[in-house]
């Protein structure tokens, strides 16, 4: 989406901004016809495509509708990334429609904050209800929009909800699920080989998985590519992990490691092949940076594998063997990015070390390796952004090296907690989030919680957070809505389309519609605040050339804040869409609820497991641009993927190679390359625990914890603890037990198994809603939030997820 | 016709797809024991080491099927392709089924007040030529399809490769194909050292025989 910013002071007030779309009269008119078709097509048509928004892969979906009852949800074989499957999450998208538990009617808080009390609300009712806070905050406040913080999960309609927040009403203090999930990891590899790429387990010979488990936390493709190509078929797959989960079950070799010490593993294997020569050198020559620097700082800091069978607790001749293994493979080894969470304080200095060690091998950008794929062009949706004086930055700006635009929840929370902001922080919009289960250290989240004088939370189901909420919003299912179009990058790249399945039930809204709505209500009434106190606006609106009025000011300016939300998604799509491709892809994008070009000609069944997207020699595996471009042709004629690694490329980075030392991270007090520090190693004292946590193939951190057909899988989590650590307590199946960390305290059953190293215990993310109005969620097992400790990496901010030590008591 | 599914099941990674996707399809009673289709676990440690195999299941449909024989009403039946059904109007909830199945894939859904059990999908064979287990599975474990066709993709994998049977012992001769995996280490971790390991060629006598034998009871 491209954003226009009217810069009011250099402006002349004359110039009418384009809006939206609404360009031509032709494009209206094709929408008129085009939406009364997907009406009538809606109301006959048994089968539509659209996107599963169970978790955040977005798997093409056909949903079986009969009689406007969604019915099943079938695989969409036309996706490349999602190849023809749903998994138990997918399948169980009607339970989330259907959940009985769903949030019908708009809800204006009566008890008090956390006790479930509400009342059924008109949206008119809700809208003027927030209004009449917002005006009151916003005065006081003196038109300082960033007084109102904002969150949201990941979904396609994220943006929607983000570009009122932000572009519209003026807030800089969003927050987002990228500190709590992959920050730190992705940016740790864009900033050393220019991208985080995708691993291309299709086709690579060795892969080395450390804590990220495909098989129980899907990730599409590579679980499909992954587990089909294990066991001497293709990939020698090693996993490094300190439980041994269903990934492990698939594993060629399973090296149980101590949790946190994966960056020592790293560095080990990165000594080995710098100390036997065995990385490739003519890659390193062409395309690396700092090499020389990076080589000196292995050696000299003796990263042995001795060094790092001490701390790892994984041998040394094994790490040497790995070291060897990985060489001999490469380029088509990877060590597997990961995703999720930063696991200790350490990890960008992990995800650094990771990213170089498979460079060493020259795996980044070819076959088998790391590739990072093209991207289908899609047009752009311009939105008039309106400017606020008064407006601040964002609160929690100096807490890490880099705050980026999501923030960093946990320093963002305690600073509202423990009232250190530089200016009051008043209110708090919730989109499709659960801070309460998904922020560590909960007791601080209700703290904070309590504090704010308004709360909204737009969601489909009454979350641990709705109940501290205000105002609850009803948002509809994905089942239930059309959301932004979306194309993804990859290999085999596509564009797909989450299209609505049946009307919304109940009062509930697509966001889109929400803020429309909400925008509506407050426009008015907030430009009459920032009038009485952006003294910017008060100068133009003094300098006013004659004929121009204050109503043609504000709508030129971008403050009507409904401006950008009164086409329908809808046409949106089409907009965009079809600024780039002619009508027939339109009409193959509505169908099959895919698009990529020349479809109509690759797309093939091979049988009834097994589909064809892209011609081999369409595939985009190698795209970095190359230094010197008369070498294209050798790329292009070239079979063997080292000579193709090897030729000397434009990587997104810096200096366009792949960057060994970071000079800029030096000057913010973080090491310049990947370094091991003892003192951060979190030890765990005898007698004591470290909590780790991880996800699981039926369910999406929180967000399906009311799905009855999920709940029938897994109806509440256990703590796994090592057989004998569990023996040595007296300890059996299904004995509650009592967690306590320095922050909090949960009981949970005990499941005593030899699939769990020492010293270490685990329980699955997602469970131990407090929220009355979640029948089934209500109450079945632990929630990790309320145990972990609120402690953040220096570099982006991220929860550490894995450093907390705990103790247990059997009750 | 005479339908069959082959199990590819070292891919099966117990993501549950399956038991989901069946639920859904089939309207299956809601309740963790009300399962049509399953995913087996056999765990344990081996010198200390853990190790983990999945068996993804479901009803056999074998050929001579004892809950067919069993039963008093003629409730169990087979319908075309040799698909074991039951009648639920017909059901008497006598349970003699559930004690002659040596697989354990019956149960009583309460609904109904009936027996229950696997259908391969009967009503989506013609539209889908796939059961819903298969079209959903993220790693492909199942291929369904046509012992009695030979340029079927079940006929033609079930020629390149080896396979096994649970419960052989039974004598039902049932029709879910367990594939032996190529890696040796494996396929000793995964198949009981009494296991009869079977190929295309020595197999498909003996079944279109007993096909033979049964197949007329196949048309009701």
């Amino acid at each position: 989406m491209k954003v226009e910013i009217s810069r009011r002071r250099f402006l002349q007030s004359s110039v009418a901004l384009s809006v939206l779309g609404g360009t031509a009269l032709g494009a209206t008119n094709i929408l008129a016809n085009n939406s009364t078709d997907i009406k009538s097509d809606t109301a006959l048509m048994k089968k539509i495509p659209t996107v599963c928004e169970m978790c955040v892969n977005k798997c093409a979906a056909i949903a079986q509708v009969k009689n406007g009852i969604v019915t099943k949800l079938d695989p969409n074989p036309y996706f490349p990334k999602s190849k023809n499957m749903l998994c138990a999450r997918g399948a169980a998208g009607i339970h989330a429609l259907y959940d009985p538990d769903r949030l019908k009617y708009p809800l204006i808080r009566i008890g008090k904050r956390g006790d479930g009390k509400y009342r059924r609300a008109s949206w008119e009712e809700a809208n003027e209800y927030i209004k009449e806070k917002m005006v009151k905050i916003l005065d006081e406040e003196k038109d300082n929009r960033s007084c109102i913080g904002y969150c949201a999960g990941e979904g396609m309609a994220e943006h929607t909800y983000k570009s009122f927040m932000a572009d519209k009403f003026g807030s800089s203090n969003f927050i987002n699920h990228a500190s709590i999930c992959l920050q730190t990891t992705v940016s740790g590899y864009a900033l050393t080989i220019g991208g985080y790429g995708q691993a291309d387990l299709d086709n690579a010979k060795y892969v080395i998985m450390a804590g990220a488990n495909r098989a129980e936390a899907i990730v599409t493709p590579d679980t499909m590519d992954l587990f089909k190509r294990t066991r001497g078929r293709g990939t020698k797959l090693v996993v490094v992990d300190p439980r041994f989960t269903n990934t492990v079950a698939h594993a060629d070799k399973y090296l149980a490691i101590k949790p946190g010490t994966d960056l020592a593993f790293v560095l080990a294997l990165t000594y080995q092949v710098l100390i036997t020569q065995t990385y490739n050198r003519t890659y390193v020559k062409n395309n690396f940076n700092g090499f020389e620097e990076y080589k000196n700082h292995i050696l000299q800091n003796e990263y042995t594998p001795e060094w790092a069978e001490k701390i790892t607790g994984i041998s040394a001749k094994e790490i040497c063997h790995i070291a060897s293994e990985f060489m001999a493979n490469a380029p088509q080894s990877i060590y597997y990015q990961g995703r999720r969470s930063t696991f200790a304080k350490n990890d960008f200095q992990l995800r650094r070390a990771q990213a170089i060690f498979t460079a060493l091998g020259g795996g980044i950008d070819v076959k088998g390796g790391i590739v990072f794929g093209r991207k289908l062009p899609l047009g752009s949706h311009d939105i008039n952004i309106p400017m606020y004086a008064n407006a601040k930055e964002r609160i929690e700006k100096g807490a890490a090296a880099i705050i980026g635009g999501s923030g960093s929840w946990i320093a963002w929370r305690n600073m509202v907690t423990e009232g250190k902001t530089p200016y009051a922080i008043r209110g708090l919009f919730v989109y499709k989030q659960n801070p309460m289960l998904s922020v560590p250290n909960t007791a601080k989240t209700k703290k904070m919680l309590e504090k704010l004088d308004l709360i909204v939370v737009i969601d489909t189901m009454p979350s641990d957070t709705a109940m501290y909420a205000d105002v609850i919003l009803p948002e509809c299912t994905y089942l239930e809505r059309e959301d932004p179009i979306k194309s993804f990058a990859g290999v085999e790249p596509a564009i797909i389309l989450r299209q609505k399945t049946i009307d919304p039930m109940y009062e509930s809204k697509p966001v889109i519609e929400i803020m429309n709505g909400l925008a509506k209500k407050l426009s008015k009434p907030l430009w009459e605040i920032t009038k009485k106190y952006d003294e910017d606006v008060q100068e133009e609106l003094s300098e006013l050339e004659s004929g121009d009025t204050e109503e043609d000011y504000y709508k030129d300016n971008g403050f009507d804040l409904a401006d950008a939300f009164e086409e329908s998604q809808e046409h949106i799509n089409e907009h965009m869409f079809r600024e780039k491709y002619d009508e027939d892809a339109w009409k193959t994008l509505r169908e099959k609820g895919v698009y990529y070009p020349f479809m109509d000609v690759s797309f093939e069944k091979l049988d009834n497991n097994t589909y064809k997207y892209y011609e081999e020699y369409e595939k985009n595996f190698t795209v970095v641009k190359l230094e010197d471009e008369s070498q294209q042709e050798e790329m292009d004629t070239c079979v063997n993927p080292k000579d193709i690694a090897e030729i000397r490329r434009k990587f997104s980075t810096p200096s366009r190679k792949i960057e060994c030392s970071l000079a800029s991270m030096a000057k913010k007090g973080i090491a310049s390359m990947p370094t091991w520090e003892d003192k951060d190693y979190v030890k765990v004292p005898e007698g004591k625990f470290k909590f780790i946590s991880g996800r699981h193939a039926q369910f999406t951190q929180n967000a399906t914890q009311n799905n009855i057909m999920l709940l029938e899988l897994m109806n509440e989590n256990f703590v796994w603890i090592n057989d004998k650590d569990a023996k040595f307590r007296d300890i059996e199946f299904g004995d509650v037990i009592e967690v306590t960390s320095k922050v909090g305290k949960v009981t949970i059953k005990a499941y005593p198994t030899a699939k769990i190293v020492p010293s270490t215990i685990f329980y699955i993310h997602g469970f131990g809603a407090k929220s009355t109005g979640m029948t089934f969620a209500h109450r079945n097992g632990a929630s990790d939030n309320e145990i972990i400790e609120d402690r953040i990496e220096p570099v982006f901010g991220s929860a550490i997820m894995h450093d907390t030590i705990v103790s247990i008591r059997k009750v | 016709m005479n339908y069959a599914m082959a199990l590819d099941y070292q891919n099966c990674i117990n993501c549950k797809a399956c038991e989901t996707a069946c639920k859904e399809e089939n309207g299956v009673q809601l309740g963790s024991h009300k399962q049509r289709i399953w995913v087996g676990i056999v765990e344990g440690t081996i010198f200390g080491k853990p190790y983990m195999n999945f068996y993804p299941s479901q009803c056999n449909h074998c050929i001579d099927a004892p809950c067919v024989s069993v039963c008093p009403t003629y409730a169990s039946h087979f319908i075309s392709g040799g698909i074991v059904k039951v009648d639920p109007s017909k059901c008497i909830l006598c349970k003699g089924c559930m004690e002659a199945c040596p697989y354990d894939a019956r149960f009583i859904d309460d609904t109904m007040v009936a027996v229950d059990k696997c259908t391969f999908c009967d009503h989506r064979i013609d539209e889908y030529g796939t059961t819903a287990c298969q079209a959903t599975c993220p790693t492909k474990v199942r291929l369904f399809g046509d012992l009695d066709d030979e340029d079927s993709d079940l006929v033609k994998l079930l020629k390149t490769k080896r396979f096994f049977f649970q419960k052989e012992h039974a004598s039902t001769l049932p029709k879910l194909f367990y594939i032996v995996p190529d890696d040796e280490p494996y396929a000793r971790q995964s198949i009981g050292h009494n296991t009869v390991i079977h190929t295309w060629d020595e197999f498909k006598p003996k079944y279109d025989a007993a096909r033979d034998r049964r197949s007329k009871e196949w048309k009701r």
